[in-house]
């Protein structure tokens, strides 16, 4: 790059809330933080705020408070140039069906002011970047979701912008489509483009992202890279089979809990007859707890020791008993100083 | 080389400079206009049912009518009119209101697919987005109207006003045409349903063309239906194309007499239409604008 940008972050968030005029909060004071060229991840339930934050800071929606900037500019005084400089795709695919491939990506350049000299490399470029070449010249509807939203994708990107807005891109795609989307946004993050992406797959921000933050009620409540988080949240997962008919898993906590052993941030569970506990020091406690089922009369019929997924993390920290996590992952990888 | 031409201008955003969006007014205009037409063109159904249904409502009011209508012509005032041609404005009001409750429901569908919140999200300004849309709109209003005119003219009816008549015609139309445009995108915005859109066209067609002096003379109709008709934007449409038609001041809901002829029915009658026209385009684009500060549904 010849020019060294004088912004080190492509968005910066203070305080961001959004009230409906119904009087729900959905979003209430969002910090965050994001340098360029970032592959940044916004994960939490539905509901919790991602799409309300990600239309703030794409211009669709006035904060009722707080103020967002996007390259240095305010998405609400500066509107107009902050939509020229980014790219948003919904989490709804939007395309006109009743256009081509091609008229789609054509309407998108003509929208960004991309000149008329540029256009058409560009067009054949996202084609074949998104595979849609063979199909360029036949209507949007008869498109598979898959190459809709592949479609969506390349019109969000027609103007090269340096930072990009992803809802959900990949809700809803077979593997296979979900996995060439990932190349394709990969690719684009290599690139130097800054990604913002909300997703519900937790594999998806463990593939991709750099850096994490989970929003819950419209708060952030945890933050850092995805090792940061995995370690972070309980450590460890022991999981027992437990032998028997259906009320045995149900015994088994029952005994489980009765052991004193764990603190109120442990969580246990269970799924098809296996009893997980997840916990900084579950593997420690192995033997202990065999014991105890051993002697409440239940049947150990195998044992486990995990390393928490993104999922568990994510389970974690959705669940409105758990704390938040906010300011406690590792030093440098918190979103808020 | 995709990889190089892609990876050249990534970075280029970079500087916190005023930002070019490349984008013009009249450009943008230009691709709404274009995106609206090509629609119109991919999917000219619409288009086709509504240049049947003109042609239908006057083939068919003329025969079932047409008896009738001439002697209530006779008592009207409008003695040696054929009914054709005194028909003739009603199907153009019809023609131009069912064409252009259609703009509610496309923007309707905008809604529904996303794209109008796509195209919020671009750097192009509203006016423009809004102009190429309507412009589009006229455009597809267009079409059954100048079948009906030749339609009109295999059938004998002769504008009396010439070529600059049939022009001001035209534009009548159109200016009703903006009017029922503005409030079938109140409408979409407001119920955000296009088969409510729809079942309005019918809802708003049907009382508007019988309460006015489309099909009749006012003065061969009871005087509550003449008092309703004064209220109505559709009078004012079809008096003033009927005006150039006959070359003569056909109005009698509003009396003037100032301009002489053809214009003492214009004048009011434009005058009614603009002032319309603003009220409503102006709630419209106030309903627009909103709609594009808060797209979460």
């Amino acid at each position: 790059m010849e020019h060294v940008a004088e912004e080190r972050f492509s968005i910066e968030a203070k305080g961001l809330q959004l009230t409906y005029p119904d009087g729900t909060t959905a979003v209430d004071g969002v910090d965050l933080a994001i340098p360029r060229g970032e592959f940044f991840g916004f994960l939490g339930p539905n509901g919790a705020g991602k799409t309300t934050t990600i239309k703030m800071l794409a211009t669709l929606l006035n904060p009722t408070d707080g103020r967002a900037r996007i390259d240095g500019r305010d998405v609400t005084d500066d509107r107009r140039a902050v939509r020229a400089s980014i790219g948003y795709m919904a989490q709804e695919v939007s395309v006109d069906e009743e256009l081509t491939a091609r008229e789609n990506l054509e309407f998108a350049c003509e929208a960004y002011g991309l000149s008329w000299r540029d256009r058409d490399d560009r067009i054949e470029d996202l084609l074949d970047l998104v595979d849609l070449a063979a199909v360029s010249d036949a209507p949007a509807a008869s498109f598979s979701g898959g190459m809709k939203k592949r479609l969506d994708a390349a019109t969000a990107l027609v103007h090269d912008p340096a930072l990009v807005f992803l809802d959900e891109p990949t809700t809803g795609l077979d593997p296979k489509a979900r996995n060439r989307l990932w190349e394709y946004f990969r690719r684009i993050n290599d690139q130097g483009t800054t990604i913002f992406l909300t997703t519900q797959y937790l594999e998806e921000a463990d593939q991709l992202c750099d850096r994490l933050a989970v929003i819950r009620d419209g708060r952030i409540v945890a933050d850092g890279s995805p090792g940061a988080l995995k370690r972070h949240v309980g450590g460890e997962i022991l999981e027992i089979q437990v032998a028997g008919n259906a009320a045995v898993p149900g015994r088994a906590i029952k005994a489980v809990r009765g052991m004193d052993r764990f603190d109120g941030s442990a969580s246990i569970t269970t799924e098809d007859g296996t009893i997980r506990i997840t916990a900084p020091d579950a593997s420690e406690a192995g033997t202990a707890v065999v014991l105890a089922l051993h002697n409440a009369g239940i049947e150990v019929a195998g044992f486990d020791v995990e390393e928490p997924t993104l999922d568990e993390v994510f389970l974690a920290i959705a669940d409105d008993d758990v704390p938040d996590l906010v300011g406690s992952t590792e030093p440098g990888e918190v979103v808020v100083p | 080389m995709n990889r190089e031409t892609t990876g050249d201008t990534v970075g280029h955003a970079a500087a916190s400079g005023p930002v070019d969006t490349g984008n013009s007014l009249v450009g943008d205009v230009w691709v709404n206009l274009k995106r609206w037409n090509r629609k119109a063109i991919r999917n000219p159904t619409p288009v086709i049912l509504e240049v049947l249904t003109a042609t239908f409502s006057l083939l068919l009011f003329t025969a079932v009518f047409g008896e009738v209508g001439a002697f209530a012509l006779e008592a009207g005032g409008y003695g040696g009119t054929d009914y054709v041609t005194f028909l003739l404005p009603a199907v153009f009001m019809q023609a131009t209101m069912g064409s252009a409750f259609r703009s509610g429901i496309g923007l309707v569908r905008d809604l529904e697919t996303g794209m109008f919140e796509k195209v919020v999200v671009t750097p192009m300004s509203w006016t423009a987005v809004f102009a190429g849309k309507a412009a589009a709109d006229l455009l597809r209003i267009l079409v059954p109207l100048f079948v009906l005119f030749g339609l009109s003219i295999v059938l004998g009816t002769a504008i009396q006003t010439g070529f600059a008549g049939a022009i001001a015609i035209l534009l009548i139309s159109l200016l009703v045409g903006l009017l029922f445009m503005a409030i079938s995108n109140v409408i979409g915005l407001l119920t955000r349903d296009d088969e409510a859109v729809n079942a309005a066209t019918m809802l708003f067609m049907f009382p508007l063309i019988f309460l006015s002096p489309a099909f009749l003379p006012l003065a061969a109709l009871s005087d509550e239906v003449e008092l309703l008709a004064t209220f109505n934007p559709v009078t004012y449409g079809v008096d003033a194309i009927r005006a150039l038609l006959l070359d003569r001041d056909v109005m009698t809901v509003i009396e003037v007499s100032r301009f002489g002829g053809v214009l003492d029915t214009l004048v009011p009658a434009v005058g009614v239409l603009l002032v319309l026209n603003l009220l409503f385009g102006s709630l419209s684009v106030l309903a627009l604008y909103r709609a594009s500060r808060s797209t979460v549904a």
